[in-house]
């Protein structure tokens, strides 16, 4: 029996045993969680299937001739797929190098008469698996849409399921090289080294981004020729991610021989990869394992030094226990490197976000087009920080995990184990976002019914996300799952990520839609826009209001209800 | 019936689905008792250790340490209540000495407290040397002991203790058994501890009670137990096999082996 798959097999059945065991959840929690999937597929659809039919009224459909709808498409997907793969290829670096080298069961496999090349290959397709699953859930119902605005034919549809598989086992076997080797070469190399190059690569990274984005200082008449320079650069014949989206395109198009070519070169890739890093496992994985297993673990944190040791301190005006709690949810991030890798990329997007803001200036003229820089400020600002309590606060009860007996057992409730983690999110989250709403507001010049809507919408943001990520966390526990990546990947994370996007999109919505019947001169007199304005700061605010105070209360009741 | 039991349960009992893990277990522990609860491997003795800590809510019944419920008074009891795991799963990212300072707060201890209690448990339970070593680096004996450090921290006046032995060498075996009995004697200290090992149930304990299949079968002292042996002479372990053997068909019984 093949070894290899004897193990992926246990895997399966361990697989098909949770998902058998949604039977035994409650009803009410998988009812909201699928309803909240659908509605989110759906939005989806509708919101990519109106762009996709904007661009064909806008270029024209492809026919004979090349058309610049064709073109505008072609392009899309070109960006749409690199970004696609630079995000695997990155999370599968972060999810092998807990699957190969942090997971219990490697220990178990190094035991059996397994080559560590076929224990590679076993648990390189988990890798593959949990670093990917969310782009097939939510690249359906784009593919969907762009099936059906442009009339393809029924092969694009085989197609996409044909091409899904090598595209995403290229990543992952990149991403798993880029592990065993930097798992080999740390080592070797000194911890400022080690410091000096990570900064440079994630700098140098970030730069690069830049560069793409802000080429030419762009006005109305160079926007689309500015766009297609721009984007020309992410097409490069060497990258797989452009074979694949060349390849989906023809498809598209019928164009059967094409897609064809295209199909065999990204999954002879495929397959090469697979067999060199199958190779490099022979190498490469065992002494990296075996390393890191063995390496003298003395890791000393005196009491009386580092900033992290000052923050009870810091912190002595807040009551036990939420202080220690604080303290201890604190450290626990800061020394887990997998969180705070995640935290330097959240900073590099609010970097670069902050840097191309000074290339809307010349939109300043037009009252509407300020209108429309507000708002979407607002919901960029407000997106970022739903990233930031979806991947970060969200797991916070999760990641008491086997842990919880030591909460569980000490003289206090749980309603205060709840308040703390809120008041702790909007706290932490607040003095990066309030500080991004002030600074963003001042960098587009923004008059001051702009500003004041920008601070207080960013500033419920804070309370309502926190209140969400909280409160379905603690509705939604993982305590069997030690990795907060997997965590936030699991059906409670997605659920509080579509709630956090639904509810910044009702307030980005309704502040638009205010302000542009203003930047039109659509309000009767000044006192109307007053009134509507007050109107919506008052619905928000009880939106705000609900997203703290139900999902907190229902979480709680979860939590007093729970059996350690 | 003791009035100021210092464990007492009442009709205790815990079901999982259809399966009877622990049925309408009565206990009444008097302060200053080293109990042992002994049974085989599903018995119902993590049960009912779960359900007297609050860790687990009972079917029925009611479980009061020093005369608060535990489900309708859980501050007063947790207040009263230390326990070690079988299994010491702590905060790896945190520290030794971090981690006391955490349970400290959680106990809303005052810095005189924890400074004059601390360091001597650290001491005592030989690990002050690796207080400032992360979790993550411990041995799993060095974890337990961590455990048996922070369960005392607090001074608590009943401690439940599931299984301690596993990673323990000798010596700290023999310590861990002195310290608990000495504060029984001493301070009136209250265990409740779980074990299979049946030489140190029969060499440390007041009390001991045999469970099986989710029943208390007998209670007493060692030797009252061990006087139930049809022939003289026994051990604890002849007597305790003679207790808990199995004469019923497997599944005609109410699922002793629900949990371990």
């Amino acid at each position: 029996m093949n070894q290899v798959l004897t193990v992926i097999q246990a895997r399966l059945r361990m697989a098909r045993h949770e998902i058998v065991g949604v039977r035994n959840e409650s009803r009410l929690k998988v009812g909201v969680i699928s309803v909240s999937a659908l509605l989110l597929l759906s939005g989806m659809f509708v919101f990519f299937f109106s762009g996709f039919r904007w661009i064909v009224a806008f270029g024209g459909r492809g026919g004979p001739e090349y058309n610049f709808g064709e073109l505008l498409m072609t392009r899309l997907l070109g960006v749409l797929f690199l970004s696609l793969f630079m995000l695997l290829v990155f999370s599968n670096v972060l999810v092998s190098f807990a699957t190969l080298y942090r997971s219990h069961e490697v220990k178990r496999l190094m035991l059996s008469p397994l080559r560590f090349d076929h224990i590679f290959h076993a648990r390189f397709f988990e890798c593959v698996a949990f670093s990917s699953w969310s782009i097939a859930f939510l690249g359906a119902p784009m593919f969907l849409a762009y099936g059906l605005s442009m009339g393809a034919h029924p092969v694009f549809y085989l197609a996409l399921a044909a091409f899904f598989l090598p595209a995403i086992i290229i990543p992952a076997c990149l991403g798993c090289i880029i592990t065993m080797v930097l798992v080999r070469i740390f080592p070797r190399v000194r911890p400022a080294w080690m410091a000096l190059l990570g900064a440079v690569a994630v700098g140098g990274f970030f730069l690069y981004i830049r560069h793409i984005l802000r080429g030419q200082q762009i006005s109305d008449d160079t926007i689309l020729p500015v766009f297609l320079q721009t984007t020309a650069r992410m097409q490069s014949f060497l990258l797989p991610s452009h074979w694949a989206s060349q390849g989906i395109l023809a498809a598209s198009r019928f164009k059967v021989g094409e897609a064809l070519y295209w199909w065999t070169t990204l999954a002879s890739t495929a397959l090469f990869l697979l067999l060199v890093s199958g190779w490099l496992a022979r190498l490469l994985y065992y002494p990296g394992w075996s390393w890191l297993a063995g390496q003298d673990r003395q890791r000393f944190r005196p009491l009386n030094r580092g900033a992290l040791n000052r923050l009870a301190g810091v912190m002595r005006l807040v009551p036990e226990p939420a202080r220690c709690l604080s303290v201890k949810d604190v450290k626990l991030f800061w020394r887990d490197p997998t969180q705070w890798s995640q935290f330097v990329i959240f900073f590099g997007i609010m970097a670069i976000y902050i840097a191309n803001l000074r290339n809307t200036s010349k939109f300043y003229e037009q009252e509407m087009w300020r209108s429309w820089i507000a708002c979407l400020n607002v919901g960029a600002v407000t997106l970022i920080l739903a990233t930031l309590t979806s991947r970060f606060v969200f797991p916070l009860v999760s990641l008491e995990g086997r842990r919880m007996w030591i909460i569980g057992l000490a003289p206090l409730t749980f309603a205060q184990v709840v308040r703390q983690k809120f008041w702790m999110s909007v706290a932490t989250s607040a003095a990066f976002t309030i500080g991004l709403a002030f600074l963003s507001a001042h960098m587009l010049r923004l008059e001051p019914v702009y500003f004041l809507m920008t601070v207080y919408t960013v500033t419920l943001a804070n309370f309502g996300l926190a209140g969400l990520a909280v409160g379905l966390g603690a509705l939604y526990p993982v305590f069997k799952e030690e990795n907060p990546a997997r965590i936030v990947s699991g059906l409670g994370g997605t659920l509080n990520l579509l709630l956090s996007v639904g509810y910044i999109a009702w307030m980005v919505a309704a502040l638009t839609l205010i302000m542009q019947w203003r930047a039109l001169g659509l309000f009767t007199g000044g006192a109307a826009f007053r009134w509507a304005l007050g109107g919506v700061m008052t619905l928000d605010l009880a939106l705000t209001l609900a997203c703290c105070v139900l999902p907190m209360k229902m979480g709680l009741k979860n939590l007093q209800n729970m059996e350690l | 019936m003791t009035e100021t039991a210092a464990i007492r349960t009442e009709g205790l009992t815990k079901h999982f689905g259809e399966k009877v893990a622990v049925h309408a277990l009565d206990l009444d522990i008097a302060p200053g008792t080293f109990y042992c609860c002994l049974g085989p491997n599903g018995a119902g003795k993590t049960t009912t250790i779960k359900m007297l800590t609050g860790l687990l809510h009972p079917s029925g019944g009611s479980a009061l340490l020093g005369g608060h419920d535990i489900q309708k008074d859980p501050l007063a009891a947790k207040r009263l209540l230390g326990y070690v795991p079988d299994h010491p799963f702590l905060y790896d990212k945190l520290t030794g000495n971090e981690f006391m300072q955490f349970v400290a707060g959680l106990y809303r201890m005052t810095p005189a407290e924890y400074a004059e209690r601390c360091g001597p448990l650290l001491e005592m339970f030989e690990i002050a040397a690796v207080a400032d070593q992360l979790i993550e680096d411990y041995s799993h004996g060095m974890r337990q002991k961590l455990s048996f450090a922070s369960c005392f921290l607090h001074d608590p006046k009943i401690v439940v203790v599931d299984e301690p032995w596993v990673g323990l060498d000798p010596k700290n075996i023999r310590f861990v058994k002195d310290f608990l009995r000495r504060r029984c004697r001493e301070t009136g200290l209250t265990v409740f501890m779980s074990t299979h090992t049946l030489s140190i149930a029969e060499e440390i304990a007041d009390v001991v009670g045999i469970i099986h299949r989710g029943r208390l079968l007998r209670a007493g002292t060692v030797n009252e137990i061990k006087a139930l042996r049809h022939t003289a002479g026994g051990s604890l372990e002849d007597v305790f096999l003679e207790i808990t053997r199995d004469d019923e068909e497997p599944g005609d019984a109410n699922g002793g082996a629900a949990r371990a």
